[in-house]
């Protein structure tokens, strides 16, 4: 499955959009199967924090682990909240380009 | 006033703003300073200076539409707004997102930490301006030592909370898994161009990059809430 942030918006900076998101987001991930990776395509996100990040990505990692893909990634925000996050939670996220 | 010594020379030389001049040197009337600060219209207002007023002042109003989010739907519109205008700004081309994202941590913070808590006026104040390359937001909520002395029970100065807050990942929404905004904040300064000055209660912290320790400071004036100001 391939999630686009930017289907969200591209200003995802706060804790309760990001629950939102999340929590809608619910009957989708239903249907991700057993072996599937979960690839989350971060393309025309412009401004990307931790608050957001925290509700969305860290659940989303925690379900799926090393299913988990993030692509690309090269947006200024988006690196320094994927660094902080990881250092956050301590683990590291998968990334491709 | 938040103008050079330059400046006020000049502004004296055209009239602008007298000085009084004695020995050689240039005194002011503080009623002179009030005065020209009471005047100013709201786009050549100092936007720092508002907001502090707005935050310190002992009555509670609004402040002017102009800079007032009542709400955060409020804020995040008026977010993706100044993310649209420094996305035009030569320069910015690469941190304007970091920039963005700071501002929305702190904005967000100010409406995460006082939901249902205001002490008066709820929201916040949010005014930026792109060619002095400045951004201002405030509060007149309860500040970070109340809200982090819910977790952390043994915090007793302004200085050490807002250490706490721009050091520590811990929340002052626990159980939540929150707390870890400032630190960003403090992060993305420490790394680019950008300054940071942030006040709660009695507490100032003026950041910039590769600054270690965190230089925090205790000060006469006192915030309500919280009061910061980058500047890029």
């Amino acid at each position: 499955m391939i999630i686009e942030l930017k289907k969200f918006g591209t200003t995802l900076v706060s804790r309760q959009s990001g629950k939102e998101a999340w929590a809608a987001f619910q009957p989708v991930l239903g249907s991700v199967s057993v072996a599937e990776d979960v690839t989350l395509d971060f393309a025309g996100v412009i401004t990307f924090s931790p608050s957001w990040g925290d509700e969305f990505i860290t659940p989303l990692q925690e379900k799926y682990q090393e299913r988990l893909i993030l692509k690309n990634t090269s947006n200024s925000s988006v690196q320094a909240t994927l660094r902080l996050l990881e250092e956050i939670s301590k683990i590291k996220f998968k990334l491709v380009k | 006033m938040h103008v050079s010594l330059d400046t006020l020379r000049r502004w004296d030389k055209v009239g602008r703003f007298l000085a009084i001049r004695r020995s050689g040197k240039r005194f002011y009337r503080l009623s002179d300073i009030d005065k020209y600060l009471a005047n100013l219209t709201l786009e050549e207002a100092d936007l720092f200076l508002l907001a502090k007023k707005w935050a310190s002042s002992a009555g509670a109003t609004e402040p002017d539409s102009l800079f007032y989010c009542q709400n955060s739907a409020v804020f995040q519109s008026r977010l993706i707004k100044l993310e649209k205008t420094l996305g035009t700004v030569s320069g910015l081309e690469n941190i304007f997102p970091l920039i963005v994202a700071i501002t929305g941590e702190i904005g967000n913070n100010s409406f995460d930490h006082n939901l249902g808590s205001w002490p008066d006026i709820s929201g916040i104040f949010f005014g930026y301006d792109t060619n002095r390359r400045e951004i201002v937001l405030s509060d007149r909520g309860q500040g970070i030592l109340k809200t982090l002395k819910r977790v952390k029970k043994e915090l007793s100065s302004d200085e050490e909370a807002l250490k706490v807050a721009f050091t520590e990942v811990l929340s002052g929404r626990a159980p939540e898994a929150r707390g870890n905004g400032l630190k960003f904040v403090k992060n993305i300064v420490m790394q680019n161009d950008i300054d940071l000055f942030f006040q709660t209660g009695q507490a100032e912290l003026n950041l910039k990059k590769g600054d270690t320790p965190l230089n925090i400071q205790r000060t006469d004036s006192r915030i309500q809430g919280c009061l910061a100001w980058i500047k890029f």
